[in-house]
């Protein structure tokens, strides 16, 4: 078994005046990871149902293996999925539920068996075989879910936040055990999930949505270095990246340069600021959080808040002034208005407070 | 400890006894007085009521008219419990995939059932009257000839079988229509991903996940075919030549007409054994099949 890719072409999808998914476009690369990211009721699961075929755009194209399947039935797009509910026949044995695709399509008795105790012994479920879904925990559910989705031998795993109902410790369990069954089983999955954690910890690939629009399609690396958006730079990573104007580095800058940097906003992440004697930032401590390994510290200048992972050790108490340094290679430089990434005035940027950060040096 | 139980035997007895109160004076003492009343006579003037053993029940054995209305009764059932049950599954089905979570078109369909059966009698009676009627109407249209429905003795008790089930499908409905929709719409879809067909999805798991329901729905149906007789007085008044009485209809008949009450309690208890035995039965039989939780 190995995967066949999926491709979203211009879909668009709306119910009533108001769309729910606006232009997407997307491409699941085969045997790869694919998490489909974003805030609840951002269209996730409309987009998954679209891939499934459970639900038809209202226009646009999709492609499984490189053939158009806008129109096929589910069945027949070689796609297996787990709902969020896992959705399991509660009248039916756990053996019953797995092999029931299996029986709609007439396999007989023998390799039905066979199938059920392969998969049944890949995910420890040997022992439950004559239970009811009701007889069992949460975890074994979904386990009997994923059952369904493997002995179905298809190239595509379609997952709708399969973890959401699972508790803290098994959710991290088991989104170990998906990823490494989706690596042994080579399929090529996609992965619906709200959990920018989950989607960065198992995904190859992460699409990043909101409103019904891909904010960006990238590696997790990628998408955690260079967010090609605002919204994609404030959901990614906890906490996430702090964003903040120009005027906050006012001292630094010629009135010029700030002049033309109005329509930016700055970002950086709170592990990119650093404590430092003579930094460029000078602010006062307005809130610690101690976290073991690190500590998070709240850094009110003017009238923003920064925020600075400092090591655990670090002991400050509130109304401290300090002052926070970073690396003009971590600044991230947005359009305001367009929320999008710019490198247009970057140079400028780096020339201006690179020279900063000599002279303050230099002071020192 | 010991007292603390004592108290909660009182307070359980107390929250109790209205219910059990009222259960008592208008269920379980009429039954019992039924049955001692099957075995005296029928006062009358004079002479009193005397305990007269099996009597009532040898006149029952010897009357042509409790077997006639009894084979009635049992041809009624045979027609409408099933008819009714697979009509309503069916139209529960249709509203269901039409309107999906739609309330208030659910309750527009509901508004039918709340018709009394009079009424629905009087609606049928437009539809039966001979020559006029909209049966009768249509059936003009294609060349056939008028047709006495009602007054004709081969036809009377299917006019009002015919009645029933349109009164019963609809009310059954409702409750098969609730029980579907909460069946969750995933469970649907996750058949149709393994490719299942609508009726394989239907006789999987729709079907089983609604045997609850098929369970209530067919006792009632049960009790119906014996209970529901409101529109033989509008319609037949059992005839003619009792070929649309029905084994109730009877007992009111001898009861109210007759004023033969002994005779009457005697027929109520044959009744009361057939729905007992019947509503037992059914209920172990299909409780096998019904739970899956
Ligand atoms: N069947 C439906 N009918 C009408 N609107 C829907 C339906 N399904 C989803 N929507 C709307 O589409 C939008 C996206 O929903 P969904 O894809 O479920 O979001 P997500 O899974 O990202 O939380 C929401 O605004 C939701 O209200
Ligand atoms: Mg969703």
């Amino acid at each position: 078994m190995s995967g066949a890719e999926v491709t979203l072409k211009n879909i668009f999808k709306s119910w009533n005046e108001s769309p729910a998914l606006n232009d997407i476009s997307l491409d699941v690369p085969a045997g790869k990871f694919t998490a489909l990211l974003g805030p609840s009721g951002c269209g996730k699961s409309t987009a998954l149902r679209i891939v499934s075929g459970l639900e038809e755009p209202t226009s646009g194209q999709v492609f499984i293996g490189g053939h158009d399947v806008t129109h096929t039935l589910p069945a027949a797009r070689d796609i297996a999925m787990v709902f969020q509910s896992y959705a399991l026949f509660p009248h039916l044995t756990v053996a019953e539920n797995i092999v029931f695709g299996l029986r709609v399509r007439g396999l007989v008795r023998k390799q039905r068996d066979e199938k059920l105790k392969a998969t049944a012994q890949l995910l420890g479920l040997s022992e439950l075989l004559d239970r009811k879904p009701s007889q069992l925990s949460g975890g074994q559910q979904q386990r009997v879910a994923l059952g369904r989705a493997i002995v179905a031998d298809k190239s595509i795993f379609l997952m709708d936040e399969p973890l959401s109902n699972l508790d803290a410790k098994l959710r991290a369990e088991m989104r170990d055990e998906i990823r490494a069954l989706q690596h042994r089983l080579g399929v090529t999955m996609l992965y619906v999930t709200h959990d920018q954690v989950e989607a960065v910890t198992m995904a190859d690939q992460v699409v990043l949505m909101n409103h019904g629009r891909v904010e960006q399609m990238a590696s997790p690396r990628v998408m955690y270095e260079t967010p090609a958006t605002l919204f994609a730079a404030k959901f990614i990573g906890t906490p996430p990246m702090v964003t903040f104007s120009p005027k906050l580095l006012s001292h630094c800058l010629t009135p010029n340069f700030l002049q033309k940097s109005h329509g930016l906003t700055f970002g950086i992440r709170p592990e990119s600021l650093s404590l430092s004697d003579n930094g460029l930032i000078n602010g006062t401590v307005r809130n610690v959080e101690y976290l073991g390994a690190d500590t998070l510290i709240e850094c009110k200048v003017g009238e923003e808040i920064l925020l600075c992972r400092a090591p655990g050790w670090t002991q400050l108490t509130e109304g401290t002034p300090i002052s926070l340094a970073f690396n003009v290679k971590d600044l991230h430089v947005f359009n305001t208005a367009s929320g999008q990434r710019t490198a247009e005035m970057l140079p400028e940027i780096e020339m201006a407070l690179s020279s900063q950060n000599a002279s303050s040096k230099l002071a020192r | 400890m010991r007292n603390s139980a004592k108290h909660q035997w009182i307070y359980a007895w107390l929250l109790l006894s209205p219910a059990m109160i009222f259960l008592i004076t208008f269920t379980h003492y009429p039954a019992v007085q039924t049955i001692i009343s099957s075995f005296f006579s029928t006062g009358r003037g004079r002479r009193k009521s005397v305990f007269i053993g099996w009597d009532n029940y040898d006149t029952l054995l010897l009357d042509e008219v409790f077997w006639k209305v009894l084979v009635n009764n049992f041809w009624y059932a045979v027609w409408t419990i099933p008819l009714s049950i697979i009509l309503s599954l069916a139209m529960a089905l249709w509203v269901n995939d039409k309107l999906r979570g739609r309330s208030f078109l659910r309750m527009a369909y509901f508004t039918p059932t709340v018709l009394p059966l009079i009424a629905v009698a009087n609606i049928w009676l437009f539809f039966y009257t001979p020559g006029f009627g909209l049966i009768d109407q249509i059936r003009g249209l294609f060349g056939f000839a008028e047709q006495n429905w009602m007054g004709s003795p081969d036809t009377a008790l299917y006019s009002m079988i015919a009645v029933a089930i349109w009164k019963e499908a609809g009310f059954f409905m409702i409750f098969y229509l609730a029980a579907l929709q909460t069946i969750p719409p995933s469970l649907r879809e996750a058949a149709s991903i393994e490719g299942a067909s609508k009726f394989y999805y239907f006789r999987r798991v729709a079907f089983p996940l609604l045997m609850p329901t098929t369970l209530f729905v067919s006792i009632n149906a049960v009790i119906n075919s014996f209970r529901l007789v409101d529109h033989i007085f509008v319609m037949t008044e059992g005839g003619p030549n009792n070929s649309s009485s029905l084994l109730l209809f009877y007992i009111y008949e001898v009861a109210f007409d007759y004023w033969d009450t002994a005779y009457a309690a005697t027929l109520t208890v044959v009744m009361l054994v057939i729905l007992t035995t019947v509503a037992i039965g059914q209920f172990f039989f299909l409780d096998k099949k019904v739970h899956y939780k």
